[in-house]
Parts: C-alpha cells; structure tokens; sequence
C-alpha cells in the first residue's frame, strides 16, 4: 500500500527504506553519493564520525558480502551499502557464498556513469552491470528520477523483505541524477 | 601431532574439532573442510566449499551478530593461501574490534589444495600483520601449544588469531564433501540460531 508522499530527501529515503527492511546490520563502503545515507543511518543509530552500533565501515564490497551475508547464519538480516563499480570484486562471494547458501541480503548502491557523470572512465564498469548482475542470476530493482523519494524508499524496504522471500540477496540500484542527491 | 613442521592438517584438524564441539566453525574451501568433515562432519561446522578468501568476513559478521549470545567465540577455520586472498579481515576485523571474533590460521605456507605451490607466508608473518592490525595473536607450532593457545584465546574479549604452523600436503583418501550448500547452511543455522539469544545456555 504506497504511503502518502513525503517531502523527504532521497538519501533520507534510502536510510529509513534500509531500516524499514528490517536490518539488523548495515555495512558500508562510501561513495560520495550516498555518504548522506551512510550519516543518516549512524545518526538514527545513535552514532558519530561514521559508525554506530548497527552501522559498521568496510574496505572492501566483497568482505561487505561475507560479513552482512553471514547475518541469517544467525538468524539476522543485513544491508550493504555501496556504490556498484565495487560488485566486480564482489560477484565471486555473490555467487559462491549468498547465491549458492540461499542467504538472504538487501544490498543498495548507487549507480555511476550516466546522466551527471563526469568521471571519464566509470561507465565502463557501471553501464554493464545491471546487465552483468542479472547474467549472474541476481534479483535487481532500479529506481531513479522517475519515481518519488517516497518511491525509493518503499521499494528499498521491500526488497528487504523480497530477499527473505525468496532466500537470496537483492540488489536496489540508485541513480541519482536529477533527484536532490548528488550523483558524483 | 609431533612438533613442527610434522604436524599434518588433519592432526591439527582433530585436535581442534575436539577443541570446538560447543562452538560455531567456519571452515575454509578444499582439503580443510573435507578433512574435517572426515574427521567429524557435525551440526556446528559451516563448510565454505568455494568463496576462498571468505572465511574470516563470515566469522566476522557472525562474530558481530552474537555479540549478545552467550557463545564465548566464533571461530574461523582459515588457510594461508585463503587468508591472502582477501587480506581486509586482518584491518577489518582490528578496527571492529568483534570481540567475539576467533580466527585459527592453518599456515602450511603453501595452497595445500592446490598443487602446494608456495604462498607468501613463508617470508610474510601473518600473524605479525594480524597484530600490528589490533589483534591478540598466539602461535602454536605443536599440539600442546595449539591446546594452550587456543585456551587463552577463547577467553581474550577482541579479535583474537590463532597462527598454528602445520606440514604442507593432504591426507590421502579423503572424500570429497558432495552436498548441497543449501542443506549445510540450514544445518549450521538450526545449530547457531537457538544459541543465538541472550542468556541461552550453550
Ligand atoms: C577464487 C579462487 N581462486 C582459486 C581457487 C583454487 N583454490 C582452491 S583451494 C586453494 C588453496 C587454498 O590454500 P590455503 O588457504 O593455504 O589452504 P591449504 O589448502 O593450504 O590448507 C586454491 C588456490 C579457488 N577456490 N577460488
Ligand atoms: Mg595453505
């Protein structure tokens, strides 16, 4: 049932769709882009500078996997969020250990190289990979100026719960050209 | 198990399932979880059959989800060659600072299961690296070592590395661990989710 609209910011949008999914853990590598996510999601957890009790920084998207992947090992559900240049060093750990486990895990990147990219070589990783992603077979949601902050937000949630579901992660990429977020 | 470097993989193995009947184990790709398995294929191992490099990011993120839990340690059973792979569970795991976060290194400086092609680790000291990234580590390079190491360990609050030496090669005649990950994975979550709640006796 679609909410009524808000006038929330998109970053906000993604914070509270992140928590509205049920995580118990998020783990994150920045981007410029959604490093408002990332302070929206400390501060609501009570933390500074970055991190909080359930909202933990990573070096790495493919120890992202191995680290909020593990979670319904133990009976928990976590989140990632990255920007989607990092599922190249990723796709092994998606495949081998989430895909194959049937584990499930909400993963949110925003997306590079399109509309508002300035980087001269991003695309070559990031135009692909919807493509790439779902050749490895994952469940992908794509969101961007069309649809409302309220939108984004409902649709993050639910990919939550899609990924309990149906035992397996499901990624939500966002593209924040023309939305109030910054692309790059 | 004799001194070092005598000690097969599969001695050590022995020891440490003893060692670990009460805990949760995530045991690294290939020889490892297949020795083990042939040791003791049991409801608290959690067999990473590929996703090398992984091990230490799964216990991690099971170290952190049983913070709560009244398991005193997760424990990863990782290799060498494994643990190069994807090095980030050395800082990651520092800078956390899991505390229930319990890694066993199983170094025969070589990928045993590969070939036993040389790893790094005969000149790079990975214990050192894990140290200098905020872990307590022990090393033990016999079994009365492994057993001493491993006890204080088990109760040192923070990341802890357990950088056992053992010989280079694969016991022979082991089967191969033909199983869906999807059965292995529920068995080992049917094990760790009632130990998961507070105050639940282990
Ligand atoms: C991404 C990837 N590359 C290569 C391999 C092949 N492989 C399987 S086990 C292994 C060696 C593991 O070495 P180590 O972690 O030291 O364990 P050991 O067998 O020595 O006990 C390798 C290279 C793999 N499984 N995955
Ligand atoms: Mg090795």
């Amino acid at each position: 049932m679609r909410k009524t609209v808000t006038t929330k910011s998109y970053t906000q949008a993604v914070a509270d769709g992140i928590w509205g999914a049920g995580a118990d853990l998020i783990g994150y590598i920045p981007s410029v882009t959604i490093a408002p996510v990332i302070e929206h999601l400390v501060t609501a957890d009570g933390g500074t500078a970055g991190r909080a009790e359930r909202v933990k920084p990573l070096s790495r998207e493919e120890e992202a996997i191995g680290v909020l992947g593990a979670l319904p090992l133990a009976g928990k559900f976590g989140a990632v969020i990255m920007q989607d240049n990092g599922f190249g060093n990723s796709l092994t750990a998606l495949t081998t250990f989430s895909m194959s486990y049937h584990l499930p895990l909400l993963i949110f990147a925003n997306t590079r190289g399109g509309p508002g990219e300035y980087n001269s070589m991003i695309h070559s990783i990031s135009q692909p990979m919807p493509r790439i992603l779902r050749t490895a077979g994952l469940q992908v949601l794509e969101l961007d100026r069309r649809s409302s902050a309220d939108d984004w937000e409902q649709t993050v949630a639910e990919a939550g719960v899609h990924a309990r579901m149906t035992y397996r992660p499901v990624v939500v990429l966002g593209s924040f050209w023309s939305t109030d977020g910054k692309v790059a | 198990m004799g001194r070092w470097p005598e000690t097969k993989r599969i001695e050590a193995l022995d020891v440490l399932n003893e060692l670990t009947a009460e805990l949760p184990v995530v045991v690294t790709c290939a020889a490892t979880s297949r020795e083990l398995a042939s040791v003791e294929n049991r409801d608290n191992h959690f067999y990473v059959l590929d996703s090398m490099g992984l091990v230490g990011s799964i216990t991690t993120g099971l170290a952190l989800a049983a913070k709560d839990s009244d398991l005193p340690k997760v424990i990863g059973l990782e290799g060498d060659g494994s643990l190069l792979m994807n090095p980030n569970v050395l800082p990651t795991g520092g800078f956390l600072g899991a505390e229930k976060l319990f890694l066993i290194l199983l170094d025969n400086q070589v990928y045993g299961s590969t070939a036993g092609l040389p790893t790094y680790s005969s000149r790079v000291d990975l214990g050192a690296l894990a140290q200098a990234a905020g872990w307590t580590v022990g090393r033990a390079a016999d079994e009365s070592q492994l057993r001493g190491e491993f006890a204080r360990l088990l109760t040192t609050t923070g990341p802890t590395l357990l950088h056992a030496s053992i010989e280079a090669g694969n016991a022979a005649d082991i089967p191969k661990l033909l199983v869906d990950p999807v059965v292995l994975a529920h068995r080992f979550q049917t094990w760790l989710t009632v130990r998961m709640g507070p105050h639940t006796a282990v």
